[in-house]
């Protein structure tokens, strides 16, 4: 190495350092040790954890509320992810041609995003509310929206797709803005409607887009815990019925300080995340588009 | 697609600067310079914050030590100070509950203030109610000092009797006439107004209270083990479910909460404890509230309240310190003064609480204009009061026994006795085996 590529590197390395640092503390070495805790029947305040090799994961693995909550996420992963993007993406191509008011609209879209989420939790618990509720009010009807265990979970997922339509959207139109006018302009000439331009045109050269969205959006709602923790009360018939993994980490790391146990739970999550995220590095190849 | 993502974290750096800034300004207590670094207390009540505020200060002034009273909400309360005690930061001087107390004392988290007691004349152990003095001992060591007691009484609406010429609750009910009152108001209404109102999750001041009063025990006193499973505490359940069948659904409960149920005049009567009572008193509708003593249960069915027969749980918080703190006399005189009986007269005066200490609480009666309280005080001098059931990690039987699997299940479905009785059984089960893992 000459003197020159020499302090090119420390000088590399002295700008990666911030980051790496970061990186290290927040999240390496938590993440090193909740997985060496799952191992461990853990003591109170982090001290005199004992070692039981598996016998957490035995645990969790055996109890069915793991396998329920893990179903509860994915069914609320079917709802967010899905319905999520389609509306985002409508909205971004309608929000993309000549409207009036368009920045206004793109604002409104957005502000959910900018609200905390548990504010935008706690305003749909009352809008559900069976006796007080907005929604029943006006529609006058007495449904138990988030007490129902057939509907609740539905309850759920659409307040995840209001708060997260406006993000998606964002993302959507920056990926509208790259794809090239002409593209366009041909297809006119050649007297494509505008749905088949949609189809032929817009989609297949948004889908990198919109993969890193589905890629995302996936892992997002897959560790869904503040909706549940929110709006669902440790007493509510359909808790069992929708609760997610998170919360149910939650419930037994921090309620019941059972931190081994907890920790177990979500190297389970990890497991499942990855498996996904497998599945979809290789749909990748098949279905997105770089030009 | 990098347009987008600089444009996202753009609008995300926003949204954090503007967060950022309402709390900026929350360093900046008044100033109003003291000695020694100032001490910063930890509770999870609001209701609490003026009055406790009120007597630091005066404590304050003749220390010349600021206090800060902080209130974190109770859930957040205690994942915060779990993770201050692991390794954080952790406020001076705070609450400690039967909930959690054995594990933090066990642990070296608090303060050993036995030394600094036995070196004051101003707190002297007979002076405090007893079961709040013992929760805070652990190996011979005293880790808290009683700062209050609560117990429970009768909440009701007496717009809502007038309405359906329902008699108040007196003293001489028993649990059979506060049924027949929710049921005259319940029927009356067709159901929109309900006689009562009770979750599962209201334990210490509804449930617990039945049962021991029908015999049973949810821990026994050694705190070994459970009695909910046996005639007596199935009686007393039973006693329960019939209030249910004529109460407020458990879908309603769960969503609303009884306290809004009642304060929006959606149910006519709850129990509630002491530590609640502010909370109605600056209600929009206070006037129309009254507290009663609580029902007893007539068990031997002479129609008479006989020793024993009307109970009401206590429960009492204590002041703690973090053993870590740099400055441990100063907060163990501010727990002393907070402990001692011109704290404890004044926390009375001021309507925060009843005493931890002894024979203080009559002022207490009076703080409320126009509100008349005895019936707190009252059941401590006519009944018999049992200590909130605790054991070394309460909260792990305690929220099971409110969900599916136990007495969920039976308020889901309380015209059913069988529910409640498979319920009681399991709630057996679920704390026997919780007390076994801990």
């Amino acid at each position: 190495m000459t003197k020159s590529q020499k302090r090119e590197a420390v000088w590399g390395w002295a700008f990666i350092l911030p980051t790496m640092l970061g990186l290290i503390i927040l999240n390496f070495y938590p993440a090193i040790n909740t997985l060496y805790q799952s191992f461990c029947k853990t003591g109170d305040f982090g001290r005199g954890n004992v070692f039981v090799g598996l016998e957490n994961y035995k645990n969790v693995l055996s109890n069915t509320e793991t396998w329920q909550s893990l179903w509860n996420t994915i069914k609320y992963a079917l709802i967010e992810v899905p319905f999520g993007i389609i509306i985002a993406l409508i909205l971004a191509v309608l929000l993309q041609g000549k409207v009036k008011g368009k920045s206004f609209f793109r604002t409104l879209f957005f502000l959910p995003m900018v609200c905390a989420p548990a504010a935008v939790a706690m305003v749909w618990k009352w809008l559900y509310n069976t006796q007080f509720g907005l929604i029943n009010n006006i529609f006058h009807t007495d449904i138990a929206w988030i007490s129902d265990p057939k509907i609740a979970w539905i309850s759920i997922g659409i307040i995840g797709v209001w708060s997260i339509i406006g993000y998606n959207m964002v993302l959507f139109i920056g990926g509208l803005q790259e794809i090239p006018k002409d593209y366009y302009e041909a297809a006119q000439i050649d007297g494509a409607s505008g749905i088949s331009q949609f189809f032929h045109i817009t989609l297949p050269l948004l889908s990198p887009t919109t993969f890193f969205i589905v890629q995302t959006r996936i892992i997002g709602a897959l560790t869904v815990f503040d909706l549940m923790f929110m709006v669902m009360d440790k007493t509510n018939l359909a808790l069992n019925k929708t609760q997610s993994i998170v919360y149910l980490f939650y419930t037994y790391a921090f309620t019941n300080g059972n931190k081994g146990y907890g920790a177990a739970i979500v190297m389970v999550l990890v497991v499942f995340i990855m498996i996904i995220t497998f599945i979809l590095q290789k749909c990748e190849k098949k279905f997105v588009f770089y030009n | 697609m990098k347009k987008a993502i600089a444009l996202t974290l753009a609008l995300g750096m926003a949204a954090a600067s503007l967060a950022g800034c309402g709390s900026s300004d929350s360093s900046n207590n008044g100033g109003n310079s003291g000695k020694g670094d100032a001490i910063t207390i930890n509770i999870w009540d609001s209701n609490q914050q003026a009055g406790i505020q009120e007597i630091c200060d005066d404590w304050s002034k003749e220390s010349g030590v600021d206090v800060k009273v902080e209130v974190v909400d109770w859930d957040n309360y205690w994942t915060l100070l779990e993770a201050g005690a692991s390794g954080g930061e952790m406020p001076d001087v705070f609450w400690m509950h039967s909930n959690t107390a054995q594990m933090y004392m066990e642990n070296d988290i608090l303060l050993d203030l036995t030394d600094y007691i036995a070196k004051d004349d101003r707190i002297e152990e007979e002076n405090y109610y007893e079961g709040v003095w013992n929760l805070y001992q652990s190996s011979d060591k005293q880790y808290a000092l009683p700062k209050d007691h609560d117990t429970i009484a009768l909440l009701y609406n007496k717009a809502i009797f007038d309405e359906y010429g329902v008699e108040y609750p007196s003293a001489d009910w028993t649990y059979e006439d506060m049924y027949e009152a929710a049921k005259a108001i319940t029927e009356g209404s067709n159901g929109d107004v309900t006689g009562v109102a009770m979750n599962t999750s209201n334990n210490q001041d509804s449930w617990y209270n039945l049962v021991y009063a029908y015999g049973g025990e949810v821990i026994t006193e050694d705190h070994k083990g459970t009695t909910i499973g046996s005639a007596e505490g199935k009686a007393g359940m039973e006693m329960v479910r019939k209030l249910l069948t004529v109460g407020a659904p458990q879908s309603v409960v769960a969503e609303t909460g009884t306290d809004s149920l009642f304060m929006s005049g959606k149910t006519a009567m709850i129990m509630q404890g002491s530590w609640m009572i502010n909370a109605f008193y600056t209600a929009e509708n206070a006037s129309d509230y009254a507290w009663a003593i609580l029902p007893y249960a007539d068990v031997n069915g002479n129609g008479a309240c006989d020793d024993g027969e009307r109970v009401s749980a206590y429960n009492g918080l204590g002041w703690a310190a973090n053993a870590n703190v740099s400055n441990p006399d100063e907060c163990y005189d501010l727990i002393a003064y907070l402990c001692s009986e011109e704290g404890q007269k004044k926390q009375a005066e001021l309507g925060v609480t009843m005493g931890g200490m002894k024979g203080v609480s009559e002022a207490f009666a009076n703080a409320f204009d126009g509100l008349d309280v005895s019936a707190f005080i009252d059941v401590e001098e006519t009944g018999r009061l049992f200590f909130r059931p605790y054991t070394r990690n309460t909260t792990v039987w305690e929220d099971a026994l409110q969900q599916q699997g136990a007495f969920l299940d039976a308020w889901q479905n309380p015209e059913d006795p069988a529910v409640m009785e498979q319920a009681c059984d399991n709630a057996q089960k679920i704390i026997e085996d919780a007390i076994a893992a801990e």
